[in-house]
């Protein structure tokens, strides 16, 4: 009986103990305000003593003070610290990330991974991929399972509101679309009364599909599936009329499909908007600046005409708007430092190791098929992509 | 009295830690600009829900209450053909006939084995590769029309009251054909008989108390390449199915087993010596007896069953967990999200289990 209860002490001892250690700041806390409530009704007391409660004070209560933690740890100086960028994708979506045959991750979002690393750490190749399907990124995102999430993700309110995330510039601007087999006998959405349109899981395009066929004055059947692999074996087997998703995404797998591109027909009609953006996680501005000034870097390489094959010669060259922007030295000496937390040169570093915006575009979309630039032209040429001026 | 100290000290740690736990999470949560609470309930879902007529415009809450009625066409039906296939094989497995005996073992041995995860994506491609395309549906007359997309049966059509109407009907006719038919076997001696009067008597009552109450009925049939009329089951419900039968049964069999060998072996000999037919011997001797042993160990499978259907949100069946996991995808807050469904489990699986024990407390022994 008695060892029992000794046994039965053991475990309740620890927890008392964590307990009180918990209780314990909380007294530090309030006796250190007391401590300097005392201070100031005896000002003339040992002013040194009572400077030196209130920092105790202050320090006791610092990991208690979420914007202390936010400011004083930074995913920024993680990322430095672990020498690697730690970046969520798809490894599923030719085109935008997917493995290779050498088992490396290629593709669009890919690169973007890539040019943070270039950025943050001198090093395109500092990445370590995270794969995540769709419906697990935002937890993975909150719990920190990666540093950014380059998933072809949208940018909607409720993600940016209710999810924790901090989206910053969209690197491709996307809009839904529909496909269906070339020989369903379909010409367009308003032939797809009742139809089961297939779409992958915990996407915006489960929705946008729904409220699209029901302003036609459609009826339609949504069945999602968890990845694109899943989607195709429900489309080849019948399951599904039509299979909708983002316009760049169909387009890649149109380009892949075992039956050929021709066994497909991509319908016009974009019905949404899919601006495409990268993500950290919400609070944390130092890292969201340094990550959206390295996509910045790309677009504003590829404004400058710097390539890259050209940036490093640029850097040293004689036209100053490219030497500042790639931290060079100006003609006076001085390198611009516009304190984003990111080496002088990070742009030189990102253009000549993974390529401006335009290369970047073209190396990976242009292969499968995405024929235009589109909305992510410069918005020189007419197109969306446009970044703050680099000064 | 120092007992009474440890219950409370108990208590206090408890409640300290959970409360420690929570103010946690709120803080952290608050720190990440994460929406806490359960106001996403009354948010618009976003998302639509494949074969229901749940919109994308609909609150959260709804979505959830679909999910939940999924969840439980899932585990009701699991749980009844799971019951009847894991007791037949359970029988099969002590049977005299040595093909039977070893295909119940086999069946049993292997399914009880392997993950259920890996059953159930196996069952969906399965469904995928063995039904057809809708272009080649197959056409089995006003009864089924099946293809990949899912099987059609006819069904009633109109109020769930009229129809539960219906089915209480029936059931109470049953309840007392079977009632009589003791009673007069009791009187004089004859066999009961029971199911021989029990069932048509009960199918006529259902006609009839269908066409009282007025409840329609539809037969499915092929519009090109969709189906219209019946109740259709869809492929990922009749995957998820298969497999939680599968594998349900494959445990129960086993405690039907165990059980029936349990039941003292001079019952059956009793039986014998009665010149009780083999069926008379199964049906009215041992198994009501096995009863009372496998009925807690099933009840427990019920259970297991019910938690096991979550798996189906793999396959994306909408049922309760696929539901949540997409509330969360949209724009439901993860914690809240999954603590509500893990209550909502909670409170199924509760239920489950008050019936079990109602069911044993009149199945015991009573001891005088």
């Amino acid at each position: 009986m008695r060892r029992t209860i000794i046994r039965s002490l053991a475990p309740l001892a620890v927890i008392a103990l964590v307990a009180a250690g918990c209780s314990d700041d909380d007294d530090d806390a309030t006796s250190g305000s007391a401590a300097g409530g005392d201070t100031t009704a005896a000002p003339d007391a040992s002013t040194a003593d009572s400077v030196a409660t209130g920092a105790t004070a202050a320090e006791s209560s610092t990991p208690d003070s979420a914007e202390e933690v936010q400011t004083g740890e930074s995913i920024l100086d993680t990322v430095i610290a672990n020498d690697v960028v730690r970046c969520g994708v798809r490894d599923d979506l030719t085109g935008f990330s997917v493995v290779d045959d050498a088992g490396e991750y290629v593709g669009f979002d890919a690169d973007f991974c890539r040019v943070i690393a270039a950025g943050v750490l001198g090093d395109a190749t500092k990445v370590e991929f995270v794969p995540v399907v769709a419906d697990a990124r935002f937890p993975a995102l909150q719990a920190g399972e990666f540093d950014v999430l380059v998933r072809n993700t949208t940018w909607t309110a409720s993600r940016d509101g209710g999810d924790g995330a901090d989206f910053l510039h969209p690197t491709f601007y996307d809009g839904q679309q529909m496909m269906v087999a070339a020989d369903a006998g379909y010409d367009s959405i308003d032939d797809m009364d009742g139809a089961n349109v297939c779409v992958v899981a915990g996407t915006t395009t489960e929705g946008n599909v729904a409220t699209e066929f029901a302003a036609r004055g459609l009826t339609v059947n949504v069945l999602s599936f968890p990845d694109i692999p899943a989607v195709q074996t429900a489309f080849d087997e019948g399951q599904c009329d039509g299979w909708s998703s983002d316009g760049s995404q169909l387009v890649s797998i149109r380009s892949t499909y075992p039956a050929g591109p021709d066994a497909l027909v991509i319908f016009p009609d974009v019905f949404s908007k899919e601006p495409l953006t990268p993500a950290v996680i919400d609070g944390d501005t130092a890292w969201a600046q340094a990550v959206e000034w390295t996509i910045f870097a790309t677009i504003t390489a590829e404004e400058l005409g710097i390539t890259k094959d050209s940036a490093t010669a640029d850097s040293t060259g004689d036209d100053p708007a490219k030497v500042l922007f790639l931290g060079g030295a100006n003609a006076d000496g001085v390198t611009l430092d516009p304190g984003l937390g990111l080496p002088p040169d990070f742009a030189l570093q990102i253009v000549s190791q993974v390529g401006n915006y335009g290369e970047i575009f073209e190396a990976n979309l242009t292969p499968i098929g995405v024929e235009d630039r589109g909305l992510n032209a410069l918005w020189s040429d007419g197109g969306l992509q446009y970044a703050p001026p680099y000064r | 009295m120092l007992a009474w100290a440890f219950q409370v000290a108990v208590v206090t740690v408890v409640v300290a830690v959970v409360w420690y736990l929570v103010g946690n999470y709120q803080e952290n949560a608050a720190a990440k600009n994460l929406t806490t609470g359960f106001g996403f309930l009354d948010q618009p879902s976003g998302f639509p829900i494949p074969d229901s007529t749940f919109r994308q415009t609909q609150r959260v809450r709804d979505a959830l209450f679909e999910g939940f009625l999924n969840t439980l066409r899932l585990a009701v039906t699991g749980i009844l053909l799971a019951t009847v296939l894991g007791t037949l094989i359970g029988i099969a497995r002590l049977s005299t006939n040595f093909v039977l005996r070893n295909v119940a073992r086999a069946y049993v041995e292997i399914v009880r084995n392997v993950p259920l995860l890996a059953l159930v994506l196996l069952s969906l491609s399965i469904i995928q590769t063995v039904f057809p395309p809708p272009q080649d549906t197959w056409d089995l007359g006003p009864l089924t029309v099946s293809n990949v997309r899912g099987t059609s049966i006819f069904w009633y059509e109109g109020d769930n009251g009229k129809f539960l109407v219906v089915v209480v009907a029936a059931f109470i006719a049953i309840a007392a054909v079977a009632r009589w038919r003791r009673a007069v076997a009791d009187r004089t001696g004859h066999p009961a008989r029971t199911a021989l009067w029990a069932l048509p008597i009960g199918a006529a009552v259902t006609v009839v108390a269908w066409i009282v109450v007025g409840l329609g009925a539809t037969a499915p049939e092929l519009d090109g390449r969709r189906v219209t009329g019946g109740i259709t089951l869809t492929a990922s419900y009749l995957a998820a199915l298969l497999a939680l039968v599968a594998y349900t049964s494959s445990h129960i069999a086993e405690i039907v087993r165990g059980s029936i060998q349990a039941v003292p072996k001079g019952q059956g000999e009793a039986a014998d010596a009665l010149a009780l037919s083999g069926f008379q011997r199964m049906w009215n001797v041992i198994l009501p007896q096995s009863m009372r042993i496998g009925l807690l160990p099933i009840g427990n499978q019920y259970l297991n069953l019910l938690k096991n259907s979550s798996l189906a949100a793999v396959i994306t069946f909408p049922e309760l967990t696929q539901v949540t996991k997409l509330a969360v995808a949209t724009r439901a807050p993860a914690v809240p999200s999954f603590v509500l469904l893990l209550l909502i489990y909670l409170a199924m699986s509760l239920v489950i289990s008050l019936i079990v024990n109602l069911v044993n407390r009149r199945l015991r022994i009573v001891e005088r």
